[in-house]
């Protein structure tokens, strides 16, 4: 479970594309905000709900400035390793996480593009098993691709029931 | 083959069961009323009982089983859409067979057999059989299972052994179970929704009020209707204890658990030894302080009827610990309990305590903003936000206290908890993944939170929190090793 062990990290391209989607996210939050004040003053909502909208606020600006720094850190956190019996995935930057998965126990692997990650060309693989699902973002194309496959081939016995 | 005749009646009792009481009101209580949502209501009924009643009888004759090869059932079902399934024996995960006042009358049985295929949870289910059919049917199940399991053929020739009885509750054990239980406190939502029924038929309750306040008023005469309310409380709570667990039994044989239970509804549960995912035993405050425990067997496909049926994978609830421990040696042999477990370093107190509680900080501002004057007692907000940090604080320490761990052979052991204690073990082959989480606060003191997951529906999450980092790193590697014990197909 140290992260030393795990060759693999994710694309540097991962801070831009992710940057990018949590501004496009706040800003989007702003707006909603913006309408919201608004509506307060123009109806005269009641008091608490003005303490409601400020709190929000102040919640939303401190989460557009941690959002400035955390791709960075998360990119930084990321590492993977994938070997015939086991894929390991480690990330996190406040809380850290280290997730072991049986290859065997695997049951669908997936990639998916979102049109900012079609820019960069970067491309998100899912892994679900029975228990959970477990996403690495932001991987190169052709990395992805491989991956996919290994995982796929990897998954593909099936333990005895017992 | 169609499933039993006898399926339709008990489709119908169950509807009529579940559709008495807007039946009742529509065409008894109201009965006479014009208002339009009663006139309607009462066509409306009449429509949507009739319809069931022909899907109930077409269902019937659309819905066949069959066998194939002795390896799998075969449903097909659906009366515009046609659906064929195929189920193998052995993805049968356990079964078992109530027999309800209904059934009795008829002298017959009903069979659900739990299957968990890739997660998702579908049964098999005979609602109706004759008793003949039903052990037929699982003897050839667990026949099957057996020779999935490549028994030698000289074993496999003695199918039907005597199950040893492990366990049946004395007349003393039902006594303490009533007690421990609590379950006299379910008397209330009963009462309360049989007043919500009742109430259009109880008078005016102005015209008792006058009355409600003269029993008030009256110190001696509320003190002994308490008392009355309480015995009463307390007969309802054992009889409910004593229809449910009064004739209990636990036995097994070599590749199976058996369960029975219940007097009026009789249940029948079996599970084959090697499908159980992994033990749980249970420890609610007030059953510590009468020193009992409650064990589950975990098992991929969930058991519980849904009803106000018992969950029937649970062993008999008010077990004495050191009985509990004795049953499980002797029913899972395999399971160990005698090796030392670890108990948590003392800096792992400090992380917990140091831990921000969210749910008391939200709890402290809805308190402080509302100021709600609890059981009328005009105390100020702090008082109350004091009182939860304690409560957290002492759940808190006794989870430190409780929490032990350890890893021997192919077994883990986590036991941890706050005011309910509780004890899980797995082997390695059964944990399907492991997870690690490191906080900021246990980063600086090197401490991590380990969680297991099992399969069962829905999936069985365990783990410990606060262990030290070098203990997490040896059970990563054990959990590495696990590749020693699994067979790949």
């Amino acid at each position: 479970m140290d992260e030393k062990d795990l060759k693999h990290t994710i694309s540097p391209h991962f801070i831009k594309v992710r940057l990018i989607s949590e501004m496009i996210t706040n800003i989007i939050g702003f707006i909603v905000l913006l309408i919201l004040y608004w509506l307060d003053g123009y109806f005269q909502w009641p008091d608490w709900v003005g303490w409601i909208l400020h709190i929000l606020l102040i919640l939303t600006i401190l989460g557009t400035i941690w959002d400035l720094f955390e791709p960075k850190y998360l990119y930084r956190s990321w590492r993977y390793g994938l070997d015939p019996e086991y894929l390991y995935l480690s990330y996190g930057v406040i809380k850290k996480e280290w997730v072991t998965i049986p290859v065997t126990k695997i049951q669908s692997v997936s990639s998916t593009q979102g049109p900012l990650m079609k820019m960069y060309k970067l491309r998100s693989i899912k892994v679900e098993t029975m228990g959970s699902s477990q996403t690495i973002p932001g991987l190169d194309e052709p990395t992805a691709f491989k991956l996919k496959e290994e995982i796929a081939e990897y998954a593909k016995l099936k333990e005895e029931e017992s | 083959m169609r499933y039993h005749p006898l399926t339709i009646l008990f489709r119908l009792w169950q509807f009529m069961k579940n559709h008495f009481v807007p039946g009742f009101v529509l065409f008894v209580i109201k009965g006479n009323s014009t208002f339009w949502l009663f006139e309607y209501g009462r066509y409306a009924f009449l429509f949507y009982a009739s319809v069931h009643l022909i899907y109930i009888i077409l269902n019937w004759f659309m819905t066949t089983y069959e066998f194939q090869d002795n390896q799998s059932f075969k449903l097909k079902k659906g009366i515009f859409v046609r659906q064929t399934s195929i189920i193998p024996f052995n993805r049968i995960q356990n079964v078992s067979q109530r027999t309800t006042l209904f059934h009795r009358i008829f002298g017959v049985t009903s069979l659900t057999f739990e299957t968990a295929m890739d997660g998702v949870d579908d049964e098999i289910k005979f609602e109706v059989l004759t008793k003949k059919q039903a052990s037929w049917l699982m003897d050839i199940v667990k026949r099957v299972e057996k020779n999935h399991t490549r028994l030698p053929e000289t074993e496999s020739k003695e199918t039907i052994r005597i199950a040893e009885v492990h366990f049946s509750p004395s007349r003393r054990d039902l006594w303490k179970a009533s007690f421990t239980s609590l379950s006299f406190l379910a008397v209330i939502p009963i009462a309360v929704s049989l007043y919500d029924k009742l109430e259009p038929f109880l008078p005016d309750p102005e015209r008792y009020e006058g009355m409600f306040f003269q029993i008030i008023n009256n110190i001696w005469l509320s003190i002994i209707i308490m008392i009355v309310a309480v015995c009463l409380f307390i007969v309802a709570g054992m009889f409910r204890t004593f229809v449910r667990y009064g004739k209990y039994e636990i036995s097994s044989d070599d590749t199976h658990i058996y369960i029975k239970q219940g007097i009026l509804n009789e249940v029948f549960f079996t599970i084959e030894k090697k499908k159980i995912q992994g033990l749980e035993m249970k420890q609610p405050l007030i059953k510590r302080l009468f020193g009992l425990a409650e064990v589950k067997l975990i098992s991929s496909a969930n058991s519980d009827f849904g009803d106000d049926s018992v969950q029937v994978n649970s062993l008999y609830p008010f077990l004495p610990m050191d009985q509990a421990v004795e049953l499980i040696k002797k029913l899972l042999p395999s399971y160990s309990f005698d090796q030392e477990m670890v108990r948590l370093p003392k800096v792992s107190l400090l992380v917990k305590l140091l831990k921000p509680g969210w749910l008391w900080v939200i709890a402290s501002l809805i308190l402080y903003f509302f100021n709600p004057s609890i059981f009328d007692l005009h105390i100020p907000w702090w008082v109350w936000s004091v009182i939860l940090l304690m409560i957290m604080m002492v759940n808190r320490f006794l989870d430190y206290y409780h929490t032990r761990y350890a890893i021997s052979g192919d077994q883990v052991q986590w036991w941890h908890g706050g005011f309910t204690s509780r004890l899980f073990i797995t082997r390695r082959k059964n944990v399907i993944e492991v997870g690690f989480t490191q906080s900021f606060l246990q980063r600086m003191f090197h401490l991590v939170s380990i969680q297991t997951k099992n399969r069962s529906t829905p999936v069985h999450i365990e783990g410990v929190a606060d262990v030290p980092l070098s203990f997490a790193r040896t059970f990563h590697q054990w959990y590495r090793e696990r590749k020693k014990e699994v067979k790949v197909q």
